[in-house]
């Protein structure tokens, strides 16, 4: 009994005679104090939390060998065995910096992230719909971004000096072969896929990834939501159509569906256009998205979209506006895109898909029919891996297979070409520190139908000047294949080519960002008429483009408001196509200049938005004029407005205008063919379709949770 | 003689009771310690020596939820204090990451998927035009699951009636709804006893101060 009790007496205050105390400093690599670090001995209660001066002391009763662990956010975690038979002061311990991708320096020459994910985004998915004069279009939002050129008649993006083609869009990392639908001669065509379907939208306008290709000037690059998690139905009644959606979301999957029906014949027959159509255009569209989450971190997902649209109109001649020709467009489009992604292992994950596009436009003019049908499979392999927190590793291959074919039923000739591109990819993000970074990788691409084999290099670094400021550089190599109006005519063509160097400086501070990016960009192998001659093709063309951008965006200053500026000056030309020499082209404009605003009233529950925006003339060939290209139109000029009332949780009323003060935009000139009896040669304006666009939508949800509403679909 | 060989056994029995209890006591006692301290602290730096102890803590007690339960919470206490944006979203990131740590050991624990929705919660406070819509939703979402794991818990109703109060004022719908859940999340407040001396106690301030709201 005498012994047990000894025993447990012992047991009880044995530690009491055996504590040793560790002290000391927890320093950077640079020997700066690290305050709030975490020191213990591993397994244990014991330690303490370094101070201010990065000093730390404690006592333990452990013994034996120990493991001394320091951690604190931003370090890698630091351990030391003791043998804690005695005391330790004065130790220095000195952590070395962890690399975190969320903190460290990020690329951002040419690109312009949009993500909901990411906090760090400059440009958010939101902002897409409720920029106003945009009208929910991802292209119109863009528009008001630096390094786009307000090109009105076409509604498509053009990019630093590049033809509207030049900018290609990809969906889960799949090409799309025909992003816009079509439109009327000189009417802006809208972007097929609506913003609410994506969760990020990276937008870059130069130095993109070696990922993705066959793109001239820019990159559009658009991720799908993941699963929805709960179950809804969306009604919307428009001023142009009807729409009905519904979303079912099941534990680790959902599935959407939605069919549109747009007509916009009643409206043209209450406010006067300028074109004067035989049938306006009539659209009917479905689209339908399934994800399903496999396994832990798996996600699958398939989206499909179809659209049927048609139209028709009178074309005037310029001579004689009595004499007309009809025009009638009849377009099909469908779009199947598959993607699966998973991680493979804590360092590797694999990415693939598979997508289809075919697009069917059957365009009559007069007496002749054209029929043109493009075809295209796309599938992708890719892997993403950390070898260590400092080296970042894309990689990975596609073939992209394209058929075309146009048949002209006056002719038994059916100019086409099949076209397969097989690529492969390889890029590493070497971080030196959180503070600097390179990529540097390359693409290798063969064409099948040109019989080209070709390397094009990719290169950026990026370094943090302060805690919010960063310079960043890209170079890169690009080319994509000659349009398919040239293509089926030649297919002995070459790839178009484009070089741009990108030097960029940007700063965010407390949700106001600053950015300014000068570039420089050269062509070559640009398609060109030899002799002036449509039919006789060769790669002989060439050009630049240059120019400085500017963009501040605020939502900080004035409570409830949100703005962005934009300003991009542009200096280009080539020589390309029929053009003489090399001149400015007719879609490039010096000065685009931007302003957006949104507000919001709580005590009104609506949110008002403005945009406006200026862009200086463009230059138009006048035949009339011994000099080429020598016409330049006036400015062109646009405020439109929009508004969005939510009366109930889920219930939206909105309202937009485009041209409120009704300016009178001119794009181009259209001259006649022929001279007329003076020796003049005929010319038309080519001008906006009506001065304004008047929109009004009533959109109803119907969910379990009744807070739901279609505002980020807006 | 008997007796003779019981004793030393009632006494090793009563030496090992003395020693585990004083192991528990131990836990329990440096956790009521730095609980105290993220309750009240004032500082940045004192949460955060707390929330160090409370990781030491939790690596030390693998079988335990409360230690990262904790430092989650104290986590939410330092984004609550910072100013800007970006620091707001690192502490919620880091309030969140190790706020797993404690559902992996005790997932079933309403407590716990609760404090989740409190930081998906502020994490719309950050910037409401652009989180609003999908950071609101999830908040709801969360606590609506904390309440259907534990009817009981009085932080989960009493959070919920927040996001309600604060979605029907945002709407100028009637706050009836809201003010119900607040008005049964303090009842379940005066109900509240656990059995747990490390059960969490914060909230009834808060319920508290928004009943002035609902009069």
């Amino acid at each position: 009994m005498k012994n047990v009790l000894i025993l447990c007496f012992t047991m009880l205050t044995l530690p009491v005679f055996a504590q040793v105390t560790i002290s000391g400093v927890v320093t950077d690599v640079k020997g700066e104090p690290v305050p709030g670090a975490n020191v213990l001995l591993l397994n244990t209660y014991d330690g303490t939390t370094s101070g201010l001066d990065g000093k730390f002391s404690f006592t333990t009763t452990e013994k034996g060998m120990q493991s001394l662990v320091v951690k604190f956010i931003g370090f890698k975690e630091y351990q030391l065995q003791l043998d804690l038979s005695k005391s330790y002061t004065g130790l220095t311990i000195a952590l070395k910096e962890e690399i975190n991708q969320l903190e460290a320096v990020t690329i951002t020459a040419g690109a312009f992230a949009a993500s909901d994910e990411s906090r760090r985004t400059i440009f958010r998915a939101l902002d897409i719909a409720t920029t106003a004069g945009a009208t929910a279009d991802i292209a119109g939002a863009l528009n008001t971004l630096p390094g786009t050129q307000k090109v009105g008649e076409s509604g498509r993006l053009f990019v630093r000096g590049g033809d509207g083609n030049e900018v290609r869009t990809f969906i889960d990392g799949m090409l799309v072969l025909d992003a816009y639908g079509p439109a009327a001669p000189n009417t802006p065509s809208r972007g097929r896929f609506l913003p609410f379907m994506f969760k990020g939208t990276s937008f870059s306008t130069g130095g993109y990834s070696a990922e993705y290709g066959q793109a001239l000037s820019s990159a559009l690059v658009l991720d799908s939501k993941d699963e929805e998690q709960s179950s809804r139905t969306d009604f919307g009644l428009l001023s142009v159509g009807a729409d009905v959606a519904h979303t079912q979301a099941w534990k680790n999957a959902s599935w959407a569906g939605k069919i549109g029906y747009t007509n916009i014949r009643p409206y043209f027959g209450l406010i006067n256009q300028e074109i004067d159509w035989k049938k306006a255009p009539v659209s009917i569209e479905g689209s339908s998205a399934y994800r399903q989450r496999v396994g832990k971190s798996g996600m699958f997902k398939v989206y499909g979209n179809f659209n049927h649209s048609d139209f028709s109109l009178h074309h005037h001649d310029i001579d004689d506006p009595d004499v007309t020709t009809l025009i009638d467009v009849n377009n099909n489009f469908r779009y199947l895109n598959g993607s699966y992604k998973t991680s493979l292992n804590e360092k590797w994950s694999l990415r693939s898909g598979l997508s289809y596009t075919l697009t069917q436009n059957n365009l009559q003019q007069g007496d002749v029919k054209l029929n043109e049908s493009d075809e295209g499979i796309h599938a992708k392999l890719a892997f993403d891996g950390s070898l260590s927190d400092k080296v970042e590793i894309r990689t990975g291959a596609e073939v992209i297979n394209r058929d075309y074919q146009a048949a002209v039923d006056t002719s038994s000739f059916v100019p086409g070409f099949h076209e397969v591109i097989s690529a492969a990819f390889v890029e590493a993000d070497l971080y030196a520190s959180n503070k600097f970074v390179t990529r540097v990788g390359g693409r290798v691409e063969y064409n099948n139908l040109l019989n080209q084999f070709s390397v094009d290099p990719r290169i950026s670094f990026a370094y943090k000047t302060g805690k919010n400021g960063q310079v960043s550089f890209a170079y890169g190599k690009f080319r994509q294949s000659p349009k398919n109006e040239w293509l089926r005519w030649d297919n002995q063509l070459g790839a178009e080519k484009s070089d741009h160097y990108i030097l960029n400086y940007q700063l965010i501070e407390n949700r106001r960002t600053f950015r300014v990016e000068g570039y420089y960009k050269t062509y070559s192998d640009l398609i060109k008429f030899k002799n002036g001659n449509p039919f006789v093709l060769n790669n002989e063309g060439s050009g630049y483009a240059r120019g400085v951008e500017l963009f501040y965006r605020d939502n900080k200053t004035i409570r409830n408001a949100d703005y962005w500026i934009s300003y991009s000056f542009l200096d280009t030309e080539r020589d390309y196509l029929d053009t003489r020499y090399a001149v400015t082209p007719s879609f490039a404009s010096a000065h685009n200049f931007s302003v957006v605003y949104k507000h919001f009233v709580s005590s009104l529950k609506t949110q008002f938005g403005a945009t406006y925006s200026f862009t200086s003339g463009r230059p138009y060939n006048n035949p009339n004029e011994d000099q080429f290209n020598n016409g330049r139109t006036r400015s062109y000029q646009d405020l439109s407005v929009n508004i969005s009332y939510l009366p109930k949780p889920n219930l939206i009323v909105y309202f937009s205008c485009t041209n409120v003060l009704g300016y009178d935009n001119i794009f181009g000139y259209e001259y006649s063919n022929t001279q007329n009896a003076d020796g003049i040669y005929n010319s038309r304006a080519i001008r906006q379709a009506a001065p304004r666009f008047v929109f009004l939508g009533v959109f109803i949800t119907l969910s379990k949770d009744k807070s739901i509403n279609q505002l980020p679909s807006l | 003689m008997k007796h003779v060989n019981i004793i030393p056994l009632l006494i090793a029995a009563l030496a090992f009771l003395a020693v585990t209890a004083s192991a528990n006591d131990r836990y329990t006692e440096a956790m009521q310690k730095n609980i105290e301290i993220v309750y009240k602290g004032k500082s940045v730096e004192e949460i955060q020596a707390a929330v160090n102890a409370f990781e030491r803590i939790g690596d030390a007690e693998k079988s335990k939820w409360e230690p990262f339960y904790y430092a989650s919470y104290g986590y939410l206490m330092v984004a609550l204090r910072q100013n800007d944006p970006a620091g707001k979203d690192k502490h919620l990131d880091l309030a969140l990451g190790v706020l797993k740590k404690a559902s992996a050991v005790n997932p079933g624990e309403s407590e716990i998927v609760a404090l989740e929705g409190f930081i998906h919660m502020i994490r719309v406070s950050v910037d409401p035009a652009s989180r609003g819509q999908q950071y609101s939703g999830l908040a709801m979402q969360t606590f609506g699951k904390a309440i259907g794991m534990n009817p009981e818990n009085p932080r989960a109703l009493a959070l919920m009636a927040q996001m309600q109060y604060g979605t029907a004022q945002f709407f100028g719908s009637p706050t009836t709804e809201a003010c119900g859940t607040l008005q049964k999340a303090l009842e379940k407040f005066d109900s509240y006893t656990s059995e747990n001396p490390l059960a969490p106690q914060w909230g009834r301030n808060m319920a508290e101060g928004m009943k002035e709201k609902c009069k």
